[in-house]
């Protein structure tokens, strides 16, 4: 793997200055202009929301960096910003070196196309060129493991044969810049040991490293730096079994709120 | 091992944008660097559409020839209307007029149907409505075949050289195509009413435009509707009707005023709506 030209003497790979995603609840998904009017007219004040909300870090070369925090507090919006899928709406981002988020795990290319066009596309969908992906393909097709069916279209595949080949393609690529996506938790038991090997080769080659997950062991046995976001903004960097602590003390506080919200909802519905 | 890559290698992304020339030539670097995307997006786009029908991509050969049946059978038949070689003159129609409703119903959800590879992996989205379109053209020349038979076999004296001037035709058609392609296609993210309000639109469109009957239907009426008339030739297909009828129809020259017209207008059509679809296309992986 060499440098593309320029980089080598900066030692940061990730750079985010004052970060922030704005969602407009306005649009989602299948608005018709009906619901427009009724929007426009009706007036709901709160349509909009900061799903990350000044969030400012630095990645270094040879970083490996966890992102936690509980459900909807915008890791996944991190990442995509991160990998330039989401444009943020404030603050920028920095990226030097070539990136591959393993979001696309998964993720049908098309369902009417057979398995070996369905790596080309991908291919040409990650900006690979032809004799580049022609390369890779037979270690793709190996690795995914789905015998003849690679001849027959996707539309056929079980969810574990697409989640296999999804993977398989999303890590066929070195990037210089690694970022994952709670990647660990597709496939039979067998795929899933044979993925963890190959995302640790991944991470071991990788310059620098954001992942998101639930997995805590793995954060302190493979992170060198972790993050705490809570609610779009950014509550602890640093030592990752620290912030794994605040984690846990958080989600612990979180747990018995609720606990106590049930008890409460159960109560007054006995009464 | 070294990665070649069509993407960029390293990135800015931030709140600021480009402004619209910074779009245009954005949207141009995007295209020129991703034609190997659009390639494999209009093959597998080709692949499918004939992959499950017995007769395969021979239905695109048959299709605007049933088509004309239909409207022969409709119009001079049942309605008695009179027309010298009324199927080659209506042929001339509705060939390009299927390859614009094609591309536009394609390109609407181009964008649209890709939610989930867009919110997964960054890449230029106007590639998507481009493919759309180009897999137009590749449908329309099919139809040449069919144009060429019937040229061949029943209308051999209409046949002239000025049949060499419809690719020209063909590119003017493609522009216009084109800027309307990334209007809907960045519309319909947003408003999902943009297929149901399309096709009775271009219903309304083909019959407001001189496919069916001639020009010279219309300046019969013009006695009577000045202002309709008038507001007809600004309609893009009354220019483009008329000069692949010139070409294919009567053995002439198309008119160059009217279509140098409406490329001019077509490529600031199309300027627009690519400033239009790349302001919107950031918004494009929160909405979906």
């Amino acid at each position: 793997m060499t440098f593309s030209t320029g980089t080598s003497d900066m030692p940061w790979a990730i750079d985010a200055h004052g970060l922030g995603v704005e969602y407009n609840l306005r649009f989602t998904k299948k608005t018709t202009l009906r619901q427009t009017f009724t929007n426009m007219f009706g007036g709901s004040g709160t349509a909009k929301f900061w799903a990350l909300r000044d969030v400012s870090f630095r990645v270094e070369h040879g970083e490996s960096l966890a992102v936690i925090g509980p459900n909807g507090a915008g890791k996944s919006t991190l990442l995509q910003t991160l990998a330039g899928i989401i444009v943020p709406s404030a603050g920028s981002v920095d990226v030097r070196g070539s990136v591959s988020s393993l979001l696309t795990l998964g993720a049908g290319f098309d369902q009417e196309l057979n398995g070996l066009d369905n790596i080309r596309l991908a291919g040409a969908f990650l900006g690979i060129e032809h004799n580049d992906m022609e390369e890779r393909l037979a270690r793709i097709v190996e690795f995914a493991d789905i015998g003849q069916f690679i001849e027959a279209p996707l539309k056929t595949y079980s969810s574990g044969m697409r989640a296999r080949l999804g993977f398989a393609i999303a890590t066929s690529v070195d990037p210089d810049i690694l970022l994952l996506d709670e990647v660990l938790a597709t496939g039979d038991q067998v795929f899933r040991a044979k993925s963890k090997a190959r995302v640790l080769e991944l991470v071991k080659a990788a310059k620098a490293i954001v992942l998101v997950t639930h997995d805590m062991a793995w954060v302190t046995e493979y992170c060198n730096r972790a993050m705490l976001i809570e609610k779009g903004r950014v509550i602890l960097e640093g030592n990752p079994a620290e912030v794994v602590a605040l984690h846990e003390e958080h989600s612990e506080r979180t747990r018995a709120e609720k606990a106590a919200e049930a008890a409460r909802l159960m109560g007054a519905a006995a009464t | 091992m070294d990665l070649t890559r069509e993407a960029p290698i390293s990135y800015h992304s931030s709140a600021k944008r480009p402004g619209a020339l910074g779009l245009v030539s954005q949207a141009i670097r995007e295209i020129r660097s991703r034609r190997r995307l659009i390639r494999y997006l209009v093959l597998a786009d080709l692949k499918k559409k004939g992959a499950d029908t017995v007769l395969g991509n021979v239905w695109w050969v048959l299709d605007p020839l049933l088509q004309m049946l239909v409207y022969v059978l409709l119009v001079s038949v049942i309605l008695n209307k009179s027309q010298p070689d009324y199927p080659l003159f209506i042929f001339a129609a509705i060939l390009p007029w299927k390859w614009f409703t094609t591309a536009i119903t394609d390109a609407i959800y181009s964008v649209s149907s890709q939610d989930r590879l867009i919110k997964q992996l960054q890449f230029p989205k106007i590639v998507l409505p481009t493919a759309a379109t180009v897999a137009g053209v590749v449908n329309f020349a099919f139809g040449f075949i069919a144009l060429g038979g019937l040229l061949l076999l029943f209308y051999r004296e209409r046949a002239t050289p000025y049949l060499v001037l419809l690719p020209l035709i063909a590119a003017v058609q493609f522009v216009f195509t084109l800027a309307i392609a990334y209007a809907v296609a960045a519309i319909n993210v947003f408003y999902r009413d943009v297929g149901n309000v399309s096709r009775h639109a271009l219903r309304l469109w083909f019959y407001l435009s001189p496919g069916l009957y001639g020009a010279a239907t219309l300046s019969t009426l013009a006695v009577n509707h000045k202002l309709f008339i008038q507001l007809m030739s600004f309609n893009p297909f009354f220019a483009l009707f008329n000069a692949y009828r010139s070409v294919i129809y009567d053995g002439q020259p198309p008119d160059w005023t009217s279509l140098s017209v409406l490329l001019v207008g077509s490529l600031g059509l199309l300027l627009l709506t690519t400033i239009l679809f790349k302001r919107v296309e950031p918004s494009f992986a929160k909405v979906l």
